[in-house]
């Protein structure tokens, strides 16, 4: 991995934390932070023994969004730049680990979009949460997939069409977020808690079946349910409750 | 020069004339049981090119094991050279060419094997060297390609031709359960053919390295899957244990991650994944255990869609539709998965 510039990475025990570290400007998303997010996904996939990814901003902003200075006004925008990003976005949704957004600030446009991508997300009062890419000519990516999922379909409507500013008690009324707290690192560590002993089979078996729903037929949920049930169920993790049931 | 590679240089594919919608065939066959007639209904098959004979006053007439065994051949001996001739047509090579010819198939035993019919009916070579894999099921194909393979490497620019052939409408027993109704319900007949050849490069024709293969045997699960003799009904029956396809799912990691392993790649870096068609479980419970998305087996799952299970000649089919998207690009990896009894998983890397 070379140095790393926009974003920071650390690991502390069973926790790993992401900081997009561009706060001069707004911690917006460009070509280079992608590419960082990519290398710390390769490390968490296939070396890290962290169960908890954590996503964070730097400087009092989580994040304000893409990053417009790499558009050249008089080029032609390439498609697949978006598509680099939408990529990293669903890598760091089905990270092998649960993760939490913890969001100080600004939650703007692709900001909003990956504490979607996040297990829970968690604001301090003072934070803020808005998706003005239909305002502003364009679309806020694949948050028109994820959104509507967290707060039906009119509501995601609202957001996205009035460019609605939704304040942190307002978001977590829709079940945008888990929690307010200004004490984000011990929102952090009783989430962490209540997460409990984090099979890592079934949490990714779980949230990939909650991910797919709402999109496709019972039919073919419920045979997608019993592949997913028969890896869970072979597992150690369940083995051993099963174990531990007879015993008692 | 260690940069000669053995490539699979061209593929063709072949169905018998007659389509049967999955819907249509439960009255063809005249099956009365609502469960047995559910099992055509369920929406993963669309329908099926099948080898039948026409209906009479009573539906489908039922055919002797002697006539199953004739419909093997004379059916094989019809979709097995087009399948051929299509694959040595994109190669632009002549069937004399051929240097070495491995056959498989399941759907009939006979000796001499169909790699000698063949030869007699197509012309190839006399001294064009053969062998016919009978009898290893729906995994057979990759099982064929390993051969082909490593002859192809063992005599650099001469030719192999692998080609898969299943009548499993020669496998079909009336006796209304369960058992033969999945079968009655699921396979279908195909042949595919794919030339491979070692060459120092493709010439910008995007013909994948053969990289390496590997095998996983489920010896536990011998019986799970299984094309024995059943004396009641006097025929050759095809038996598949329910739960088979999702202990298929709990052990596709094992291969998968040991052929990858030796090449120091992950599975994020595979673009292409050739599953092997066998029904909807299975293919949910690779997705399941190997964290393949609906995207990764689009084809595997849109050939079971038009032509159901095609045992051994299936994944040379999704890998043909692969060609056809025009998608691939140089450098790409492909895993190829074949599925079947023993219980057997095969899997082989391909690099573009």
């Amino acid at each position: 991995m070379r140095p790393l510039e926009a974003i920071s990475f650390q690991e502390h025990g069973n926790v790993a934390t992401i900081t997009l570290n561009r706060p001069a400007h707004g911690n917006r998303i460009n070509i280079r932070m992608i590419q960082e997010l990519a290398a710390v996904c390769d490390h968490l996939e296939d070396r890290s023994k962290a169960k908890v990814v954590v996503f964070r901003g730097s400087g009092g902003i989580f994040s304000q969004g893409v990053d417009f200075g790499e558009f050249q006004p008089h080029q032609p925008i390439d498609i697949h730049g978006f598509n680099k990003w939408e990529k990293i976005a669903v890598r760091l949704e089905r990270l092998p680990k649960v993760t939490v957004a913890l969001i100080d600030g600004a939650a703007t446009g692709g900001g909003f979009h990956l504490m979607l991508v996040a297990d829970q997300r968690i604001a301090t009062s003072r934070s803020f949460f808005q998706l003005p890419e239909v305002h502003m000519g364009f679309l806020p990516g694949m948050a028109t997939f994820r959104l509507a999922k967290y707060v039906g379909l009119g509501t995601a409507k609202r957001l996205m069409l009035c460019n609605t500013r939704l304040s942190a008690p307002q978001a977590l009324g829709l079940g945008l977020l888990d929690m307010v707290s200004d004490d984000l690192d011990a929102a952090l560590q009783s989430t962490i808690e209540s997460f409990g002993p984090i099979h890592t089979t079934a949490v990714q078996l779980c949230r990939r079946l909650l991910n797919e729903s709402f999109a496709i037929e019972f039919e073919e949920a419920i045979g997608n349910f019993l592949a997913a049930q028969h890896r869970a169920v072979n597992k150690s993790a369940f083995l051993d409750t099963l174990a531990r049931q007879h015993e008692k | 020069m260690s940069t000669v590679h053995p490539r699979i240089v061209s593929v063709g594919t072949a169905n018998p004339p007659r389509y049967y919608k999955q819907a249509d065939l439960p009255d063809l066959f005249m099956i009365k049981d609502k469960r047995l007639r559910s099992l055509f209904t369920s929406g993963h098959i669309d329908g099926r090119h099948l080898y039948l004979p026409d209906p009479d006053a009573h539906g489908i007439p039922t055919e002797s094991q002697g006539q199953l065994l004739h419909k093997h051949l004379r059916g094989s001996m019809e979709i097995g050279p087009q399948a051929i001739r299509q694959a040595l047509e994109h190669a632009e090579l002549h069937v004399t060419d051929v240097d070495y010819l491995v056959v498989t198939t399941t759907t009939g035993f006979l000796a001499p094997g169909l790699s000698a019919h063949l030869m007699n009916e197509m012309g190839f070579r006399s001294n064009c060297g053969r062998a016919d894999v009978v009898g290893m099921g729906c995994n057979a194909g990759l099982n064929g390609l390993n051969p082909a393979t490593h002859w192809a490497m063992a005599n650099p620019g001469k030719n192999a031709l692998l080609v898969c052939i299943e009548v499993c409408s020669a496998a079909y027993v009336f006796d209304n359960t369960i058992e033969t109704g999945i079968v009655n319900s699921l396979f279908g007949d195909g042949a595919a053919a794919a030339v491979i050849r070692a060459e120092p490069a493709d010439a910008g024709k995007l013909a994948p390295v053969v990289l390496d293969f590997e095998s996983h045997v489920i010896l536990p699960a011998l019986q799970a899957m299984r094309f024995d003799w059943d004396d009641s009904a006097g025929k050759f029956s095809f038996f598949l244990a329910r739960d088979i396809p999702y202990v298929i799912g709990e052990h596709a990691e094992t291969p998968v991650d040991r052929l990858l392993s030796r090449h120091q790649i992950k599975r994020r870096h595979i673009a292409h994944w050739l599953v092997h068609s066998g029904g909807k479980k299975v293919i949910d419970a690779l997705k399941y255990n190997l964290g393949l998305t609906t995207w990764d087996v689009r084809h595997t799952v849109s050939v079971l869609h038009d032509f159901g299970n095609l045992s051994s000649a299936s994944f040379l089919f999704s890998y043909q539709r692969l060609l056809n998207e025009a998608r691939i690009r140089r450098g790409d990896y492909g895993v190829m998965i074949t599925m079947g009894p023993g219980t057997t998983i095969e899997t082989a890397l391909l690099h573009w």
